[in-house]
């Protein structure tokens, strides 16, 4: 195939961030999924998904994104980048659109979802969400201090405290069929987890503000970004006890 | 996923659910919980004064059926020891004996720290209670 003979190899890089394009060797952005010159698919590259999208590359990736917007991009690319489009294109260009395609499904699943997008973020940022339990553990052991926990032990006594009225409730329910009265209070029980849910959820966006604020600030340094980056963490953290609440309500009333 | 049927076990059957007086001096109290999954976990310890042995060991625990297990097996474990031995007891120990997938480490973390707080909660009513150190005693 002649046209396949004449391409660069590998991708030349032009300048930091951008690339020429395989087919007409026009310049390019580093996440150019189309070449603005030719129109031609270019090779998928390893990108997160913020850039993915074009929603700000490292360090200055934005939390608060227009949702509406994402989706408008995601069912665009969707139909540019659809396998089926590509069925009599180069062997190349049909792998090109397959693997595009599903770092497009995956890039749009975590970014529309708040907490997703927030916890895919934090891990960009270095943060092991999955280990800092673990981690905090290993340092008590090592020097017989006192584990801190990660999460505020007010809000440990209420959760427990929570989980136990509900257990009763679930079991009255159990052994009482379907007493109203019960029903009401799992009722009631519902919509305070669903409050403090929310109240976390209206918490959680101020803090993306506070962190799209601090990245696009030029006087910003990188403790401040650490110091927003932490509340996002502590915020996550206590939400998941919340969420196991509303979960378990939701099954209670279900079954 | 599948649970090993030690996990299973300890699930059906977990040994120790239940509550000690929190206000005695001696029982420590350990409230903890992992926020990777949102699982809370108490655990409560009676040690005798004299011997420093821990008589009776309960817990309650709201979370998955690895952190229930890995619950149940840590009052199995630490009753009848002295508190210091029961300190040794590392997650890790946990995870073995129940098979614990990576996912789940956590849960076997959780107990870890119950252990840890409760004997924590337990040695600070003591050092309250007591006019004279621990430490003079031990020399």
């Amino acid at each position: 195939m002649a046209t396949e003979t004449n391409i660069p190899t590998g991708n030349a890089v032009a300048t930091e961030g951008a690339s020429l394009c395989w087919s007409c060797n026009a310049a390019l952005a580093g996440n150019a999924h189309f070449c603005p010159n030719c129109g031609k698919v270019q090779p998928s590259t390893p990108i997160d998904y913020f850039e993915f999208f074009s929603l700000g590359a490292a360090p200055a990736r934005k939390l608060d994104i227009d949702l509406p917007a994402l989706e408008r991009e995601f069912y665009r690319l969707s139909r540019k980048l659809h396998p089926d489009v590509f069925a009599r294109a180069s062997t190349r260009e049909q792998q090109w659109s397959l693997e595009k395609s599903s770092q497009l499904n995956d890039a749009y699943r975590t970014l529309k979802d708040p907490i997703a997008r927030t916890q895919y973020l934090l891990e960009l940022e270095g943060v092991k969400l999955e280990e800092q339990s673990s981690a905090a553990t290993l340092v008590a052991r090592t020097s017989g201090e006192e584990k801190k926990q990660v999460v505020p032990p007010e809000l440990l006594e209420e959760v427990f405290e929570l989980n136990m009225q509900l257990q009763e409730m679930r079991m009255n329910k159990e052994m009482g069929e379907d007493d109203p009265a019960i029903v009401s209070d799992l009722q009631n029980a519902k919509s305070r987890f669903e409050t403090m849910l929310d109240d976390l959820t209206s918490e959680l966006k101020s803090y993306w503000n506070e962190w799209d604020a601090t990245i696009s600030a030029p006087g910003s340094s990188e403790s401040d970004r650490i110091r927003v980056r932490d509340k996002l963490v502590d915020l996550l953290n206590r939400r998941s006890y919340i969420r196991n609440l509303v979960r378990d309500v939701n099954q209670a009333l279900a079954g | 996923m599948a649970y090993s049927n030690k996990v299973i076990d300890h699930y059906n059957n977990p040994r120790n659910v239940g509550t000690l007086d929190k206000a005695s001096s001696e029982v420590g109290t350990g409230l903890v919980g992992a926020p990777e999954c949102g699982d809370v976990m108490r655990l409560q310890i009676k040690v005798n004064p004299e011997t420093q042995i821990i008589e009776d060991a309960k817990f309650k625990t709201f979370g998955c059926g690895s952190a229930i297990a890995s619950s149940s097996l840590a009052t199995e474990w630490i009753k009848g020891k002295n508190v210091e031995d029961a300190l040794a007891i590392k997650n890790t120990d946990i995870v073995k004996e129940l098979a614990l997938p990576p996912v789940k480490i956590h849960c076997s973390v959780l107990a870890e720290d119950a252990i840890r707080a409760a004997i924590g909660d337990w040695k600070k009513k003591q050092s309250a209670s007591q006019a004279a150190p621990v430490t003079a005693e031990a020399k």
